[in-house]
């Protein structure tokens, strides 16, 4: 059977291929033939011969193609119909398909084809009879063409100018596309042909239609009237279908084809098209051309659970979804489930297998035949991954040679480049290397890189590979790497190891993927909108720092201090890009801000040092250039770190410096004279004790001046003579002078009323020595934080307070110059101009408390309580409070009280006082009480202290009479005389009497009752008890 | 390898330099900005041996610079393709070693190590052979060879390998401890 034969034999079998075309352009192709005769005639009556020929020739080239399937087909098909040789070819045709159709189309130049497109049912029916027909006609011209040409030899003598002759041109019939019902294309070219059968005065030359192209089809004529013509009444063209002309340029590409070449062969990998193995890579072990069967080898996706069930007949449970995972097959295992495995030798190749039920089993790998159309072959390109799980010990080469043979048939065109250094991979000159020289087509002229060759050899494409040495730097330009730069450090075979210029990782490369290349580069750098090194938010409120970038996923080194976590994330799962300026303190409270250098202190990254790159929620993305993994990242806490070059200092006025490094008047602040000072200071100025900074923070303020006039906030910080204050109505948190916020939360502060008479007691002499330092400390601050106002107001305190006050006296020769220098002050100007519009008020309640306690009535009023005239002493503690000095200084005594007071009051936030009354009142103690308009007041005794700070009183001074609850500012200690029982109601002997044995100024000499110690106390915290 | 060669440079001198010192002022500076760089074509400069000749000076308009040309000769140090070097690892990690020789960095990978030799991670990271005689950590002094070169603008970069005869640990100083 030639046909058989041709398969193998092309070259050889042309004559028979002759006749046996002969028999195939049937009858009823007697007048394509004739169409293809006039059409040649077009041409060049000249060019005809060769035309034929050249057809022949594609003819013969389009056999090698369709060789495979079609004689065996033949064979099969022919028995089916009457018209043996007309029908022959045609179903061959049909059976190919995809490959044949079009190839025939170029032969014939005909309908033919068209014809032959997938109507074999109803085709013999329609044509038999106008074949036979004519079919003598037929024979003649057949016999004529062939006869002619099967003399001619043919073959390498058609040159390419040859070849050009047969383009179209313009005086060449036109191709137009008409538009078709969708599907029917097929069909819609048969009845074209059929038509033009049965009136041959249609002035169409051919029809195609192309399997790729739906819902078109090709019309060959001259006119488009022609084509319309052609179409009219057939219902599976519209007839609104517009006629399209195909630009000559184009009439070649709608006909040429691509060629497909399935080459199929041992070691090929191939993936599986259906099935749970659907995408599986599987390679190649046998391939029946014959049964168009090929055997390969797949790492069995097994459920052995599922098969022991099954083959017991146990209740099968389909479970679609399930797919198990692809593990090697484990005969022990098998057997512990009592799954039969029968060893047996196969028949043709002799090799031993394991077999359970009809599944062959070998290493593990499970073999299976499959039909050649359920395998993709084309475009395979494994991975490592999937390479590496097919590579068993001892199987290198073979893998190698596998994956090379994939590669090689997957190269793209144009591989290989003049200049590239190559190895020959197979065939006689093996392992040669050399350099490409010149690229035709297929064929590689090479340069062999060894003595006593012939200059250049050519070789096949694809006996040859990309060849590199050790050391070149190269480029990854395709697969997963794509884009990675490094030099290679190790060469086996056709794959490369490189050395990653930027992670010094190791890549594993196929040489056909890699160019030479002296660029540097990680690879890709940017997918998406994110780039290397960005710092992104996933969608898991996770942060993290992409560290490499691969074809379609990023590696993300996630923002977790503790220990490096890297995560693959796809473009999709990330949020968005952090892009925000912020800083971090580090361990010292330096300031840390992108770009600084920091050195990690403490975790696993200890002793590493870079470039800030990212900071986000106090996490610290540091690029150390020679810390190789994760791409030089290292997520560190900032409080782990130290700033280069930064202050190891942990005082707080550094915080303050770093933070506010651009105040001219921090290193004012930051005086190291200051701290010590500072307890004084603070005590003095702010009516608290010697608790400094603390005692203000997380205290509700009110903020009296500035920007910020009026906000309430809570103190969050004091740092030198600012303090930062968190806004209750904004969410943030601004620095303030202290001088420019007030209390004023009732939230009690019982620890600075206790510290502040406790500094009064212990030490006599200090209350009056205080204030001397408030005053110095305003100055200071006047000079570099708010100049005017305290300068103004410090001497102008000075002076109102100092004539009144006797045991200021002192004061005065501490500042004699503010005294004597600004009198005008004291006059000219009341005092509560000063006051109002700035911190003043702060400064007038501050030095109320610091002299005698006084600035507050309830304070005034248990130091004084029991004098005729209790007011009158604590005067000077009035003094600052926003009375005009001229009011103050020929004050009545008699009016002062109520009026200062009240003031007191307000400027004072009524919180102090009731801090200061709930503080000090104790049951039993002797009170005043004081109502508002009720003139002087009455005295009584405490009761009970309640809970929220008010006390139920018994009026009286025995406390016999009514009882009366009563807010604490509203009632007063009643001063002690000597010999008096008192209780001391702050410092540290809160709560304890004692006997007032002597009055020494502010001071009072106390015995206490348990222990006989005699104290000196500050009168101010003394109360008289009741029942005396 | 190291050369000794003549090289050129125009050397931009401020005004202020100009007086009885300013041929010294000019040689401190070119040792100041030329010793220790790196060219692709010549390597590393090591050290400027002597100034050959200084030109005539050339006003810069505008500015007061002057330029001169200096030609001097240097000791340069080129890693090549090749070469043989001994250099001291400063880092082992499971991808290979890194080692200097003078200024010239080395990269030796793993592939490039006899396999023999195994990485053992732990306190200080090291390639050992299977009996222990042979150890490679920070501080050991390797000969190696260069298989290849990468030269950036202030870098010179070189991967290397000790896979070969006559090369690998030739002290180590951890080894004696």
């Amino acid at each position: 059977m030639p046909r058989r034969l041709e398969d193998e034999y092309e070259e050889e079998e042309d004559d028979a291929e002759e006749e046996l075309d002969e028999e195939t352009y049937d009858a009823y192709d007697a007048r394509a033939g004739g169409r293809k005769r006039g059409r040649s005639a077009f041409i060049d009556d000249a060019a005809v011969e060769e035309d034929e020929d050249n057809y022949e020739e594609e003819d013969e080239e389009d056999e090698d193609e369709l060789r495979g399937g079609r004689g065996r087909k033949q064979r099969k098909r022919g028995s089916e119909f009457f018209d043996l040789e007309a029908q022959v070819d045609s179903d061959d045709e049909e059976e190919d398909g995809d490959e044949a159709e079009d190839d025939f189309i170029n032969d014939a130049g005909a309908d033919l084809p068209d014809e032959s497109g997938g109507r074999r049912t109803h085709r013999p029916l329609n044509m038999m009879p106008e074949d036979q027909e004519d079919v003598e006609e037929m024979e003649r011209q057949v016999y004529e063409r062939y006869a002619k040409s099967s003399h001619i030899e043919y073959g390498d003598d058609a040159t390419e100018v040859e070849q050009q002759a047969l383009l179209p041109s313009v005086k060449d019939p036109n191709l137009w596309m008409v538009k078709c019902a969708i599907g029917r294309e097929r069909e819609t070219a048969i009845c074209l042909m059929q038509k033009f059968i049965d009136r041959p005065e249609l002035q169409i030359r051919s029809v195609i239609a192309l399997d790729h192209l739906k819902s078109y089809i090709y019309v060959e004529a001259s006119k488009e009237a022609h084509v319309k013509e052609a179409c009219k009444g057939l219902r599976t063209i519209y007839n609104s279908a517009k006629v399209m002309l195909v630009p000559i340029k184009e009439m070649t590409d709608v006909l040429s084809v691509e060629s497909k070449t399935i080459e199929l062969s041992r070691d090929t990998w191939v993936r599986m098209k259906f099935g749970i193995y659907k995408g599986d890579l599987a390679k190649v072990v046998d391939v029946d051309n014959v049964r168009q069967k090929v055997t390969v080898k797949l790492i069995p996706r097994i459920d052995l659970q599922l098969l022991a069930n099954k083959l017991e007949n146990r209740d099968v449970v389909k479970k679609k979804a399930f797919v198990p995972p692809p593990r090697f097959f484990n005969i022990d295992e098998a057997r512990e489930m009592h799954i039969r495995v029968e060893r047996r030798r196969d028949k043709d190749t002799g090799e031993y297998f394991e077999m359970v039920e009809n599944l062959m089993f070998k290493d593990g790998f499970l073999y299976k035949t499959v039909s050649m159309k359920s395998i993709r072959s084309q475009n395979i390109q494994p991975t490592f991954d999937e390479l590496e799980k097919f590579r068993k010990p001892g199987d290198d080469a073979d893998g190698d040679m596998a994956s090379l043979s994939t590669l090689i048939s997957n190269r793209k065109k144009g591989h290989f480049m003049k200049g590239d250094a190559v190895v020959v991979v197979r065939g006689d000159l093996k392992n040669l290397k050399g350099w490409v020289e010149k690229v035709e087509e297929d064929t590689v002229h090479m340069k062999p890189d060894m003595p006593g060759l012939p200059k250049t050899l050519s070789l096949n494409e694809k006996q040859l590979c990309k060849h590199f040495q050790l050391g070149d730097h190269v480029k990854v330009f395709s697969g997963v790497q794509e884009g990675a730069t490094g030099m290679v450090v190790k060469v086996d075979a056709h794959v490369l190891i490189i050395a990653s210029d930027t992670t010094k990782e190791d890549i594993r490369v196929f040489a056909d993927n890699v160019v030479k290349s002296s660029e540097v580069t990680s690879g890709i750098t940017k997918l998406g909108d994110y780039e290397l090194q960005d710092l992104v938010l996933l969608n898991n409120k996770l942060f993290g720092v992409v560290i490499r970038v691969e074809s379609e996923a990023f590696q993300v080194l996630k923002g977790v201090p503790d220990r490096p976590e890297v995560m693959l994330v796809k473009l999709r799962e990330i949020n968005s890009k952090i892009d925000k300026r912020v800083n971090a303190q580090d361990s010292r409270k330096n300031i840390i801000s992108v770009k600084d250098i920091v050195r990690v202190l403490e975790g696993p990254c200890k002793g590493k040092q870079g470039p800030v790159q990212h900071i986000h929620k106090g996490i610290l993305f540091i690029h150390d250039r020679h810390h190789l993994e994760h791409a030089g990242f290292i997520c560190v806490k900032a409080q782990s770190c130290i700033v280069v070059g930064g202050s190891n200092d942990r005082q707080g006025g550094n915080k303050f410096d770093a933070r506010f490094s651009l105040r001219p008047s921090s290193p004012y602040l930051q005086s190291p004279r200051r701290p010590p000072r500072g307890p004084t200071d603070n005590g003095g100025r702010f009516n608290r004790g010697g608790r400094g900074n603390d005692t203000l923070v997380g205290r509700t303020i009110k903020i009296r001046s500035g920007p910020f006039k009026g906000y309430r906030g809570r103190v969050v910080e004091v740092t030198g003579a600012l303090v930062r204050i968190e806004l209750d109505s904004q969410m943030k948190i601004i620095a303030v002078k202290r001088d420019d916020i007030s209390d004023t939360s009732g939230s009690a502060t019982p620890f600075r009323e206790p510290s502040r008479y406790g500094v009064g007691s212990e030490t006599p002499m200090h209350p009056s020595r205080t204030p001397l330092h408030p005053y110095q400390t305003p100055m200071r601050d006047a000079g570099g934080a708010t100049p005017i106002h305290e300068g103004m107001r410090t001497p102008m305190r000075n002076r109102a307070w100092a004539p009144m006050s006797p045991q200021r006296d002192h004061w005065e020769d501490g500042n004699p110059g503010s005294w004597a220098g600004t009198p005008q002050y004291q006059s000219g100007t009341p005092a509560r101009s000063y006051e109002a519009p700035t911190p003043g008020s702060g400064w007038a309640n501050t030095p109320g408390g610091n002299y005698s306690d006084t600035g507050t009535p309830g304070e005034n009023s248990p130091l004084y309580g029991n004098s005729p005239s209790p007011y009158l002493p604590s005067t000077p503690g009035m003094q600052p409070l926003p009375l005009g000095s001229a009011n103050y200084l020929p004050g009545t005594p008699g009016g002062q009280p109520m009026t200062p007071g009240n003031i007191g009051l307000d400027i004072m936030s009524p919180a102090m006082v009731g801090d200061n009354e709930g503080n000090w009142v104790f049951p039993d103690v002797l009170v005043n009480v004081i109502r508002p308009g009720e003139g002087p007041s009455c005295t009584a005794v405490v009761r009970e202290v309640l809970m929220d700070g008010s006390c139920k009183l018994a009026l009286g001074p025995t406390g016999d009479g009514d009882i009366i609850t009563a807010h604490p500012a509203d009632v007063e200690a009643v001063r002690p005389k000597k010999s008096d029982r008192i209780k001391i109601m702050n410092g540290a002997l809160r709560g304890i009497t004692g006997k007032l044995i002597g009055i020494d100024g502010a001071d009072g000499i106390v015995k206490i009752d348990d222990t006989y110690e005699v104290k000196i106390l500050d009168m101010k915290i003394l109360a008289k008890l009741a029942g005396q | 390898m190291f050369f000794h060669i003549f090289l050129e440079r125009n050397m931009l001198l401020h005004p202020r330099h100009f007086g009885p010192h300013l041929r010294d002022k000019l040689i401190a500076k070119l040792m100041k900005d030329i010793e220790g760089t790196c060219s692709g074509r010549h390597g590393f400069v090591v050290a400027i041996t002597g100034v050959e000749d200084i030109g005539k000076g050339l006003i810069r308009e505008g500015t007061g610079f002057v330029t001169f040309p200096v030609k001097y000769k240097c000791v340069v140090f080129r890693p090549f393709k090749g070469e043989i070097l001994e250099a001291v690892v400063t880092m082992v990690n499971k991808m290979g070693f890194f080692a200097e020789a003078g200024p010239v960095q080395i990269f030796v990978s793993n592939h490039l190590i006899p396999d023999d030799m195994e990485f053992q991670s732990g306190d200080v990271p090291n390639y050992t052979t299977s009996d222990g005689s042979v150890k490679i950590q920070k501080e050991s002094e390797v000969r190696l060879k260069i298989i290849g070169t990468r030269v950036d603008a202030t870098e010179i970069f070189c991967i290397g390998t000790i896979k070969d005869d006559f090369l690998g640990v030739i002290n180590d100083p951890g080894a004696a401890s």
